[in-house]
């Protein structure tokens, strides 16, 4: 079994990383029309949904949750300026899912701008909205998202989970790149994060059980971090994680001294901290959010075994 | 398979003993060892790189037989048994070589080869190598070994494939996406045989994407081939 204390390393030096560069969760509000100005929010609503993860799962020491406190705090009060950046998103693009997406999470955090949420319900209220062609999996998040806001799910999600990838069980070795996306995020928004892992229907748990490992291997010899961090949550999301030893060496060795997670390989050369930033962010915040989960289901693992 | 630069007479003599029974599974149709071995060593070579190909493709060299449970012609066998003694495993060889000619000699008995007088078969090796082995190099030796994998065939290494269906599974998922087609093609013969091999896996359409993505390979339409027909005996 694979040491605790090295799942649980990952997760901290990563959450020291997103502290000392939180300048990145950052607009642009002179952004090209072309590329849109609510592209830049994504980074913003995954980090309010790992730091609930962390919050949530009761593993973190108390420097690692005030560290998370202050990110958000920065998150919310700079970046998105306490919701104002949200309305103004939301007026750039009425109809967009973006807005209600990054919101969710920090409402259930603690933080409100209640002006936004009336633009939400009427959203919600419109047939564009549920009409609106999303991939599956997507339709899956806003669906779990809208049940979490307290808003009928349209379609409910047990509908749509037939139609995602996943929810299908196809042939395991079709699996590439894009897929595996998908897959990790039908998982998420199933079990709400990993909090529920009852929510994944035992046939998919039955298949991720399966064909997991397989996926594992190879994402670790490809060294594709990011994607391989993801997985490792999905791992810590089933009803009994493997917790997959080389796969975990394998990631907190790719980690940089200073808790960084390259995406692929090694670290991008990059000298624009911007620019390195975008790289990076996500497969950190990745490391973060599959390190609480794996380090809460070790430390359940361990309550449970026989004295 | 793509012919290099660097192909020896041995490599096209395995390539061409393969192609041909390739070509016999395909059709149905006869299939004479003699007649490949002669081909490339000529009539009276009894070390020629037509004999030591008949080891390198292991039991499989008569698996038209095997698989039809005719008798080979008596020339066939002989061939076959020459190959078996001309090249015994080195003292240190490695367990799957020790297993390669050991299904050699089993065949040879089965398809009543005692005509020789002098065919002994040895002690079944131990498969204890494998027993521990990772799902990972466990699908690789058996990919391997895959002349092994022959219907109602017991022996030790393929009582290790039947304990582990779905660790052999994984590895097909493994090396269909490493694109190792050989490897994936030898793990998919194994698995026709096994029960508790995962539905999801999809094995027979994954057979017929290993003989598209690498059937030009003879050795990995040769695996695809004996799988197919496997199954098929299995179904009937």
């Amino acid at each position: 079994m694979t040491d605790t204390r090295l799942i649980h390393t990952v997760g901290t030096g990563a959450l020291e990383w997103l502290h000392a560069h939180r300048a990145g969760f950052r607009l642009e509000e002179d952004v090209d029309p072309e590329v849109g100005f609510l592209e830049r929010f994504k980074p913003v609503g995954e980090l309010a949904v790992i730091c609930k993860v962390l919050f949530r799962e009761g593993v973190a020491g108390s420097r690692q949750t005030q560290l998370a406190r202050q990110l958000l705090d920065h998150a919310w009060a700079h970046t998105l300026d306490g919701g104002r950046m949200l309305v103004h998103g939301q007026r750039l693009e009425p109809f967009s899912p973006v807005p209600f997406e990054v919101y969710l999470p920090f409402k259930e955090l603690g933080y409100s701008h209640p002006g936004i949420e009336q633009t939400f319900r009427f959203n919600h209220r419109l047939e564009s909205y549920a009409a609106h062609e999303l991939s599956p999996v997507r339709r899956l998040g806003l669906s779990a998202f809208q049940r979490r806001f307290g808003l009928p799910p349209q379609p409910p999600e047990s509908e749509v989970v037939g139609r995602t990838w996943l929810g299908r069980t196809p042939e395991p070795w079709t699996v590439e790149g894009h897929l595996a996306y998908d897959i990790t995020h039908t998982v998420f928004h199933l079990t709400d994060w990993g909090e529920e892992p009852g929510g994944l229907p035992t046939p998919l748990a039955d298949y991720l059980a399966t064909w997991l490992p397989a996926w594992l291997d190879d994402w670790l010899d490809l060294r594709r971090w990011d994607l391989l961090g993801e997985l490792l949550a999905v791992d810590a999301c089933l009803p009994r994680p493997t917790l997959d030893e080389r796969a975990w060496e394998g990631l907190a060795a790719a980690q940089q001294p200073d808790g960084a997670v390259p995406a692929v390989r090694t670290m991008p050369d990059d000298e624009d901290p911007d620019e390195l930033f975008d790289l990076v962010y996500h497969p950190t915040l990745v490391a973060a959010f599959a390190s609480t989960l794996a380090t809460s289901r070790a430390l359940t693992r361990l309550t449970h075994a026989p004295a | 398979m793509e012919r290099s630069g660097t192909s020896t007479p041995l490599a096209d003599a395995v390539q061409g003993l393969t192609l041909e029974l390739v070509s016999a599974l395909r059709s149905g149709g006869p299939f004479r060892l003699a007649g490949s071995v002669t081909g490339a060593d000529g009539p009276d070579t009894t070390d020629g790189p037509g004999l030591a190909a008949v080891r390198v493709v292991g039991a499989d060299a008569v698996l038209p037989s095997v698989l039809r449970r005719t008798s080979p012609d008596p020339d066939d066998l002989a061939v076959f048994s020459r190959a078996v003694h001309a090249y015994p495993p080195a003292e240190n060889a490695s367990p799957a070589s020790v297993w390669s000619h050991w299904a050699m000699q089993r065949t040879l008995l089965r398809l009543g080869a005692s005509f020789d007088g002098t065919s002994r078969h040895e002690a079944e090796p131990r498969a204890t190598w494998l027993d521990d082995a990772p799902w990972q190099s466990l699908t690789h030796q058996l990919a391997v070994l895959a002349p092994l994998a022959t219907p109602g065939a017991d022996c030790a290494v393929a009582r290790v494939a039947r304990g582990r269906p779905v660790d052999v599974a994984r590895g097909f998922v493994r090396a269909v996406r490493r694109r190792d087609w050989l490897q994936a093609a030898g793990a998919g013969r194994w698995l026709v045989l096994l029960d508790g091999v995962p539905e999801t896996l999809g094995l027979l359409t994954g057979l017929e994407f290993v003989a598209q993505m690498g059937g030009d390979d003879p050795r990995v339409a040769l695996q695809v081939e004996a799988a197919r027909l496997m199954r098929a005996g299995v179904l009937v």
